[in-house]
């Protein structure tokens, strides 16, 4: 584009005003002050006499437990990314490559629907599934499968199953995007030069539809490292993560910069993880020059 | 090595009741430059897609060399296609993108890398090997989307509308070198088109088809000198069509025209089409010397096209039918100029009798 546009001012710059201040007001400053509480040693506002301090990162590295809280949210958070890949990619490129319009629209709404029940509603529904007399161990054992019920409930299992179920939309539309905009001849001239369909999908689509894959897998692990009502309700404070934790350092520990200082480990994780992803879309170049 | 298709009464009916080819047939003999010619929707490019594999015909057989390929997959049919968009992997080297239908063919490293250089020397593409496919030209583009397709020496090289993206000049560059590398690799070349020049220029034979069906199977110079039917000689080429009633040797075209038919079309009667083309119509200046009726008119010049070589002129005739007449720029004559009164005088034997 041209410099003198952009030089010039814009009259609908100013429609970016709203969305600068809610960010600032709501975004940049309550980080701004989740740091600076991470490293005081109280709060400033009831406390006028406070200090520099470490202690809360010290804390959390001297103690495995919380060393192992940190280990296990990002456990469940990869866990419950590979699966939603793996049972959203095949879906996704079903959507992205249907041919009939009411097929998609059905697909489309078969992935949406989920979305319009609350988490909560969901969950409460994953537990009537999954506990010791829910219909999963009570079907199992009256078939003869079983003689004891599966523990289901209060585990990492149980939680996965939770968090894959209200993530998976988010996975399957950011795939969809992407492979639908990959040109089916690519998926032909492979074949055409002798590659079986499996392979075509191996050699061309797969490759091109990486950017979909980690943009999928960054959005799905970011949400479900953050999730809280589906570890608190499938996990029964059995599982702690992250979110449980600060959660229980507000409210019962009246801990706020201990609070602070994990809110601060758990943004660092995604912010890792977002460059890194940054670096590997940079790595599969070729699909830049696709677009 | 190369291979012959044969297409027997092959159609292609989609859901919703859409026939897009419908009992076509048509035999192309190894070795031959095969043209597919037509509007868009007439069915070419499915036929295309048919012969490749990437739709199953709804009735019909298509047979390579004898032996029935309809179900076959595409994968196993060893045919090279460039596509028209040349579908190269954006993700891929040129190198890579040649190198592919080798590497499915399981050959080892050191005689893929040899077969890609020799392919890419002879599109002329050497040295661009660790290029991707955005960084080239659309010609650039053109020739790795050929080497990919002739590297694996397919029995049949499909192509479909290759050249339309290109500009004229580049066009006809490679209209030549495909045609060349076609002949000296005796390739069986099936090539879709809807561009007639560039069919009559480069086939051996060519199909014109219009709504699913074939109109017309023939050399070049069959297809624009003896058209069949209406619609051939109306899509090839420029053409005067009239229509009239059979009166004896005559067919009276009305508004007090007859033409004199030929003479292997004297007998017969009822309603009849014919083609006479612009360049078969001798234009004079008016005299006073009587005409012979049935192969020569009277009429005055709406309007003039200067096309460079020649001139192609709109001419009213006196009972009102609008004719076109194309003379060479021979630079002897003088050109005609819109208002002038002008005979207009032909061979009986040039007009080409069509059916509807």
């Amino acid at each position: 584009m041209s410099t003198a546009a952009s030089q010039r001012p814009n009259g609908l710059a100013l429609f970016i005003l709203p969305s600068a201040l809610l960010f600032a007001l709501f975004f940049f400053l309550p980080i701004g002050l989740m740091a600076v509480m991470s490293v005081l040693t109280g709060n400033p506002v009831v406390m006028p006499k406070v200090a520099f301090t470490m202690r809360h990162y010290v804390r959390m590295i001297d103690d495995p437990f919380y060393l192992e809280v940190i280990w296990t949210t990002i456990r469940i958070g990869l866990v419950t990314t590979l699966v939603a890949l793996a049972i959203g990619y095949p879906l996704a490129h079903w959507m992205a490559r249907i041919k009939s319009r009411t097929g998609h629209a059905l697909l489309l709404m078969a992935v949406l629907a989920p979305m319009l029940t609350g988490i909560v509603v969901r969950t409460f529904a994953w537990m009537t599934l999954l506990s010791d007399k829910g219909v999963v161990n009570q079907t199992l054992m009256s078939l003869g499968l079983i003689s004891q019920p599966l523990k289901l409930m209060y585990t990492e299992t149980g939680i996965v199953v939770g968090l894959v179920h209200i993530y998976v939309p988010f996975m399957v539309l950011t795939l969809t995007g992407v492979i639908g905009r990959i040109d089916e001849r690519l998926e032909q001239a492979a074949e055409n030069l002798g590659a079986s369909p499996f392979r075509a999908f191996i050699e061309v689509t797969l490759p091109l539809s990486l950017p979909g894959i980690l943009a999928g897998s960054l959005l799905v692990f970011a949400l479900a490292i953050s999730a809280y009502v589906t570890p608190i309700l499938l996990g029964g404070f059995q599982i702690m993560t992250l979110p449980i934790l600060i959660y229980q350092q507000i409210s019962a520990n009246f801990n706020v910069g201990f609070a602070a200082a994990l809110g601060i480990v758990l943004l660092i994780i995604s912010l890792i993880l977002v460059i890194a992803y940054n670096r590997a879309l940079g790595l599969v170049s070729g699909q830049r020059e696709l677009q | 090595m190369s291979a012959s298709i044969e297409i027997a009464g092959v159609s292609k009916v989609y859901d919703g009741g859409v026939r897009a080819v419908d009992a076509v047939a048509m035999d192309i003999r190894q070795g031959e430059f095969f043209s597919l010619l037509g509007p868009s929707g007439c069915g070419k490019t499915t036929t295309l897609r048919m012969i490749a594999g990437f739709e199953t015909p709804s009735a019909g057989a298509i047979r390579v060399d004898g032996s029935d390929i309809t179900h076959v997959p595409a994968h196993k049919r060893d045919m090279g296609m460039v596509f028209q968009n040349y579908a190269l992997f954006p993700h891929r080297t040129v190198a890579e993108n040649v190198a592919f239908g080798l590497r499915m063919r399981g050959l080892d490293k050191v005689t893929i890398a040899a077969k890609v250089k020799a392919a890419l020397a002879m599109v002329e593409l050497s040295g661009m090997e660790e290029r991707r496919p955005a960084q080239l030209s659309g010609g650039q583009q053109q020739r790795v989307a050929l080497a990919r397709a002739i590297v694996i020496a397919p029995r049949v090289l499909l192509c479909d509308e290759p050249l339309g993206a290109l500009d004229k000049k580049l066009r006809q560059q490679m209209q030549f070198e495909l045609k060349q590398l076609q002949k000296r690799l005796g390739l069986t070349l099936v090539f879709v088109t809807h561009d007639q020049e560039e069919a009559l220029a480069m086939s051996d034979r060519i199909a014109v088809m219009n709504g699913g069906r074939v109109e017309q199977v023939g050399t070049p110079t069959e297809i624009y000198n003896q058209p069949t039917t209406r619609f051939v000689a109306d899509f090839i080429g420029d053409t005067n069509i009239l229509r009239g009633e059979r009166a004896g040797p005559n067919l009276d075209v009305g508004k007090g025209l007859m033409l004199a038919l030929p003479p292997s079309e004297m007998q017969g009667t009822g309603i009849l089409s014919i083609a006479l083309r612009p360049e078969k119509i001798r234009l004079s200046p008016r005299g006073d010397a009587p005409i012979a009726a049935g192969s020569s008119a009277h009429g005055i010049v709406e309007n003039t096209n200067f096309l460079g070589g020649a001139v192609l002129y709109r001419v009213t005739l006196e009972g009102g039918h609008r004719v076109l007449v194309q003379q060479p720029n021979a630079g002897t004559s003088r050109l005609f100029v819109p208002g002038d009164s002008a005979t207009l005088e032909w061979t009986p034997a040039d007009l080409v009798v069509l059916k509807d």
